[in-house]
């Protein structure tokens, strides 16, 4: 198609609202696979991916995107962190030399006023020793001014101290609490929540239990035994919103995902469907142009894929074969090529041979395969187009299919990735709507805008009726 | 009548010879795939492994020996039989065999999985499956084609009205497969709403009179169905009635009007007769097309049906359920076609007579 | 006076397109006699077969006006309701279109289908209705057993028969033929027309042959009525026509068709016929008429010549011959 063709079809195309749409949404989805590529470097990506947690150990599980606040009355904390080795963070740490042994004293002030709990409290060490691991006291003092000892321990060279996660802390705790308040707590309070809570009646019922706003102080006194050791600490009081995504079950940033799931679902869906219907459209041309045996042969080899089941077959080679993405790209144009496609065009070929213009061509003397891709081809190439841009749709989400059957690429980060984790972690039954949604949504936004696109074109090459 | 009888049988019998041979070739590069992993080996070595030592624990003649000295018997035994089945020999020459096997249905036994009445026999599990598959796709399939039937009818009488903007307007919602509007569906009613069934066949625990069971699977049936009737039933009303309005302005549907003839028969005689080739070829895709997504709606969906039991097998890497299912699919798909070629013949005279004709 | 089988008067017949209104049959006027045949000739694009098809009413959706008068026996046909009118079509009226390659039902059998309008029409049983189609498609030369055919296992020429067959076989008052033998080659052409003329002999029925070519007309019209612009430009017995046409297209016309046994130089009329959009004011055809003159610019009215024939042209005001 020469440019000027191109030039009058797509003013044709903007005639049709619907195409405007399309296209815009395409502008867009191409916007996001352009940023996700220049911004988060390829390698970059897969490793925040799979790494997960060791990348991401900052972030939240499970956490909303941050916007949902916007949206809520009682607001969902964000994330603080703390860090001695950040001054800006707000940390302060103090070393008090002595003569053998040196004292030392970090301290975590911080303002909470939020409405909600935190949904986790951490702490990390890293501490510089040679032989004796320096001690630590660690105390926790509420904006009512109660002191509460958390733990004793022995710093090693990297430490941390999963606070929500401790048990017996858990327990002594509660057991505090209790008797403020007088009556046993009914439930298993976590740290998190009794570290934070209004210390009244309302701690009883779960639903009921209140944060205390105000200031918070972590307090970290450290004896180090060797005049060269140090100790530096983060703490971190999870949040339960996260960026503009919000993030996963492996705390990862769903952005991360979100965005390069673009241009893997573009070019994975482009890229099939271009070679899947330029593949066809030769053997279809090869078929009907050279006749007998190979038109024979290859309708033959038609009926075999025809009964082959597809999504079975690529199931089972993704299964025993382990495929990255891109390998699974290849089978799936193999296992398409003879698919039913090749039919149609052999029909539009067929009426094509009989053109005067191809007989001309053969007098003259241009050879087989002149005429099959110099006068047959473009002939019917309009044609398929509308059905090519259609298709990538269907390619997109045979990927994001393949995903949620658990049989995607188990390393590169997809939209069908992202829904398969939720599904199985049951993101719709915890409340994680947003896990589904976000991922779901650019699904469904670029299925349509090659739909739509793909409609428009169907109109223009294929007018079926002629308007009265 | 008794010529097109005769060129009819001959049709027939001429697709049954080809789709069998396809059958068979496709089968066999399924065998072919699966064990380009060694996969189908591993499993039979697995199998005879497990049942020759099951056999020489069990045996009450070699009680007296120590569980070393069973263990070497069995070993030995193994070997043996490992020998007697050829599978220190290249693959090449057992594949018929398992050609044979799979061809008559003698698909083995699972590793991991079990039916629901505990055999092992993956043509049990796949058997106890199958019922539920058939039926809902079936009835989503027939939907479809009814409703799209109908509607394609009725729009083309009223061409160019707003009902028919609206549905071309919608048809591109048939981009997205139905199995995704399924997991929205289950999103709102049966997460938010709480109206209709997660999923599943009927409801825990199933009802024991009969009648309220049939209902609670119609009640399981209403989403999935619901989630593939939002997806395609706009397109293939539009394309029907595409078909419709292409085919009424033919020069034979003008020449029944001249003749008189009262609109509903031209309807039914020189419209809808004719178009039932291509409708037919329609219906036929999305049969085909129904058995693979079925995998996904499935899932989406837990129904029980050979899509989900697929995905288990899957998930526990279960190869002889694998192999089994794609060996079934392959049955399924080769039936459909024939089944449908028959229609094709019984519903255009081309095809049944041949055109060279006369 | 003996009535007319068919009369026609002020018919108009305009249809809506995107570029404007055509006028495709604009106040056209004839009369047809039992036994009769009448033939209209035209170049394509005149509005013949709109004429054709207003008489049996098969409008198409964009109709924009449909007026006049098409009195059958005594009936005025445009005063009937569709349902009365469904009724007279093929009973009364039949006609054999121009595409007769596509006119059959392909997934029905030739037999079913000539056989239909007895059906449906006068409420005969299947099976004797089949029995009639097998003898009227061997009248019209299709061997019975080809009445268990479909549409696709005949010839070009067969399946024109067939249809011949089916517009014969209630025997209406009127048959219309549009375009008969134009798809087809030459030598089964002159095969149906040899059918034709045998039909009509032994039965006598009556005919409205639309056809663009003379010579072809010649063989069966008893009158001739001359299609110009969507109007009758002349209305003569067919001895008169052929022996000697009077309006300027008619002479034009005949001019350009070679005979066989005199030496003629053939003529060709120079220009294109008007569109049917916006014809130009006053005689249509005075563009291309190398006898036009000042008074061509009104439109002339159809000149009665001795009772029996009509000339549009200003050139036959005074009813003498002008030459």
């Amino acid at each position: 198609m020469s440019v000027k063709q191109l030039k009058e079809t797509f003013k044709q195309l903007l005639a049709y609202r619907s195409a405007i749409v399309g296209l815009c949404i395409l502008c867009f989805i191409m916007g996001l696979s352009i940023y996700a590529v220049i911004a988060i470097p390829y390698e970059e990506a897969i490793r925040a991916w799979r790494l997960g947690e060791d990348v991401s150990i900052n972030n939240p599980r499970n956490a909303s995107p941050s916007w949902v606040n916007f949206f809520l009355k009682k607001k969902l904390p964000e994330t603080i962190i703390m860090d001695t080795l950040k001054k800006e963070s707000g940390a302060k740490k103090k070393i008090v030399e002595g003569e053998t042994i040196s004292v030392i004293r970090i301290e975590f002030p911080f303002e909470f006023n939020y409405d909600d709990f935190p949904s986790e409290l951490n702490l990390f060490f890293t501490a510089n020793y040679s032989e004796n691991a320096p001690y630590i006291t660690i105390d926790w003092i509420k904006p009512n001014g109660a002191t509460i000892r958390l733990k004793e321990m022995a710093v090693k060279k990297t430490d941390r101290y999963y606070i929500s996660i401790d048990d017996e802390l858990a327990k002594k705790l509660r057991l505090y609490l209790s008797e403020k308040v007088g009556q046993e707590i009914p439930y298993e309070i976590p740290p998190q929540i009794s570290l934070f809570a209004v210390e009244d009646e309302s701690i009883l019922k779960p639903e009921t239990v209140q944060v205390l706003k105000g200031k918070y102080k972590m307090v970290i006194d450290g004896i180090l035994f060797e005049k060269q050791s140090d100790i530096n600490s983060r703490l971190v009081v999870y949040g339960k919103v996260f960026g503009l995504a919000g993030t996963d079950h492996l705390r990862r940033d769903l952005m991360i995902g979100l965005l390069w799931g673009a241009p893997i679902a573009v070019s994975f869906g482009i890229l099939a469907s271009i070679s899947i219907s330029f593949l066809q459209m030769i053997i279809a041309a090869v078929s009907a142009w050279y006749g007998k045996w190979a038109d024979m042969l290859l309708q033959k080899a038609t009926e075999f894929f025809m009964i082959l089941p597809f999504l079975p077959i690529l199931m089972m080679i993704a299964i025993f074969y382990k495929l990255s993405i891109w390998v699974l790209l290849v089978v799936v144009i193999a296992l398409s090529i003879f698919g039913s496609g090749v039919k149609t065009y052999r029909a539009m070929f067929l009426q094509v041979k009989e053109l005067p213009y191809i007989e001309a061509a053969q007098t003259y003397g241009a050879g087989n395969l002149r005429i099959i891709f110099r006068y047959m081809i473009p002939k019917v190439l309009p044609t398929i187009i509308p059905s090519l841009v259609l298709s990538v749709s269907s390619f997109v989400f045979l990927e994001a299919a393949l995903a949620i059957l658990g049989l995607g690429d188990p390393v590169v980060p997809t939209w069908g990735k992202i829904i398969n984790d939720a599904y199985t972690k049951g993101a719709l039954h915890q409340g994680y709507y947003y896990w589904v949604l976000e991922p779901s949504f650019l699904l469904v936004l670029t299925s349509l805008g090659f739909a739509l696109v793909g409609f428009a074109l169907d109109k223009i090459f294929n007018p079926k009726l002629s308007e009265m | 009548m008794r010529r097109e009888l005769f060129a009819f049988l001959k049709y027939a019998a001429k697709r049954t010879v080809t789709l069998i041979v396809v059958v068979i070739l496709a089968i066999y590069a399924t065998i072919l795939v699966a064990n380009m992993g060694g996969y189908v080996d591993e499993i039979i070595k697995a199998q005879t492994r497990d049942s020759i030592y099951t056999s020489v624990f069990q045996n009450p003649a070699y009680q007296h020996l120590s569980t070393e000295e069973k263990k070497q018997l069995a070993e030995q035994l193994y070997q043996i039989e490992i020998e007697a089945l050829g599978l220190d020999k290249p693959f090449i020459y057992r594949s018929g065999g398992y050609l044979i096997s799979a061809l008559s249905l003698n698909l083995g036994r699972a590793i991991y999985l079990t039916s629901d009445s505990g055999s092992t026999a993956v043509r049990n599990i796949i058997a106890e499956r199958l019922p539920a598959t058939i039926l809902l796709f079936t009835t989503i399939n027939l939907t479809l084609f009814f409703i799209s039937l109908v509607g394609g009818l009725f729009l083309s009488r009223k061409y160019a009205s707003k009902l028919d903007k609206a549905v071309v307007t919608l048809s591109p919602l048939s981009s997205i497969p139905g199995w995704f509007y399924g997991i929205f569906l289950i999103l709102i009613f049966a997460a938010w709403l709480g109206w209709l069934p997660y999923g599943g066949l009927v409801d825990v625990p199933p009802p024991t009179n009969p009648f309220d069971y049939a209902l609670s699977i119609l009640k399981h049936m209403v989403l999935p169905i619901f989630s593939w009737l939002v997806a395609y039933s706009f397109i293939q009303t539009y394309t029907k009635r595409t078909f419709f309005l292409m085919f009424s302005s033919e020069d034979y549907v003008e020449m029944a009007k001249a003749k008189g003839l009262p609109p509903r028969l031209i309807e039914r005689r020189y419209i809808l007769k004719p178009t039932l080739p291509p409708i037919i070829t329609e219906f036929a895709l999305t049969l085909i097309g129904s058995w693979m997504g079925a995998i996904v709606t499935e899932r989406v969906f837990n129904w029980p049906g050979i899509g989900t039991l697929f995905y288990q097998a899957a998930v526990f890497m279960d190869s002889p359920v694998i192999i089994g299912e794609v060996t079934i699919y392959a049955y399924l798909l080769a039936i459909t076609v024939f089944i449908l070629d028959i229609v094709y013949a019984i519903v255009d005279p081309r095809i049944r007579i041949g055109v060279s004709g006369a | 006076m003996v009535k007319h089988l068919l009369e026609v008067k002020n018919l108009y017949t305009y249809f809506k397109t995107r570029k404007g209104i055509v006028r495709a049959v604009d106040n056209v006027a004839f009369t047809v006699e039992k036994g009769e045949t009448l033939a209209v000739i035209g170049e394509s694009g005149c509005g013949k077969s709109s004429l054709a098809k207003s008489i049996i009413r098969l409008l198409p959706r964009n109709i924009h006006t449909y007026k006049g008068e098409i009195y059958l026996g005594n009936e005025d046909l445009m005063k009937l309701d569709e349902k009365k009118m469904n009724e007279v079509r093929w009973a009364k009226i039949s006609m054999v279109s121009q595409a007769a390659q596509n006119s059959l039902n392909p997934v029905i059998k030739v037999g079913q289908q000539v056989a239909e309008p007895l059906v449906i029409h006068e409420g005969i049983d299947k099976k004797t209705a089949l029995e009639r189609a097998r003898k009227t498609l061997s009248m019209v030369g299709i061997p019975e057993a080809f009445a268990e055919r479909y549409p696709f296992e005949l010839s070009g020429g067969m399946k024109q028969r067939a249809i011949i067959a089916m517009a014969l076989i209630t025997d209406p008052d009127l048959i219309i033929l549009d375009e008969p033998t134009s798809a087809l080659d030459v030598l089964t052409q002159a095969s149906i027309m040899n059918m034709l003329k045998t039909i009509k002999k032994e039965t006598s029925k009556t005919f409205m042959f639309i056809t663009h070519d003379i010579a072809v007309s010649s063989e069966l019209a008893d009158k001739v009525a001359v299609m110009y612009a969507g109007q009758i430009v002349e209305l003569a017995s067919a001895e008169e026509f052929y022996n000697k046409p009077l309006h300027p297209y008619s002479i034009k016309l005949m001019a350009s068709v070679p005979t066989l046994r005199t030496d003629k130089k053939l003529e060709f009329i120079p220009g294109a016929p008007p569109s049917l959009i916006d014809p130009p004011k006053g005689c249509r055809f005075a563009e291309r008429c190398p006898w036009r003159f000042e008074k061509c610019m009104d439109e002339p009215p159809l000149f009665p010549i001795d009772n029996r024939s009509f000339v549009k042209c200003w050139l036959y005001e005074s009813k003498g011959s002008f030459k």
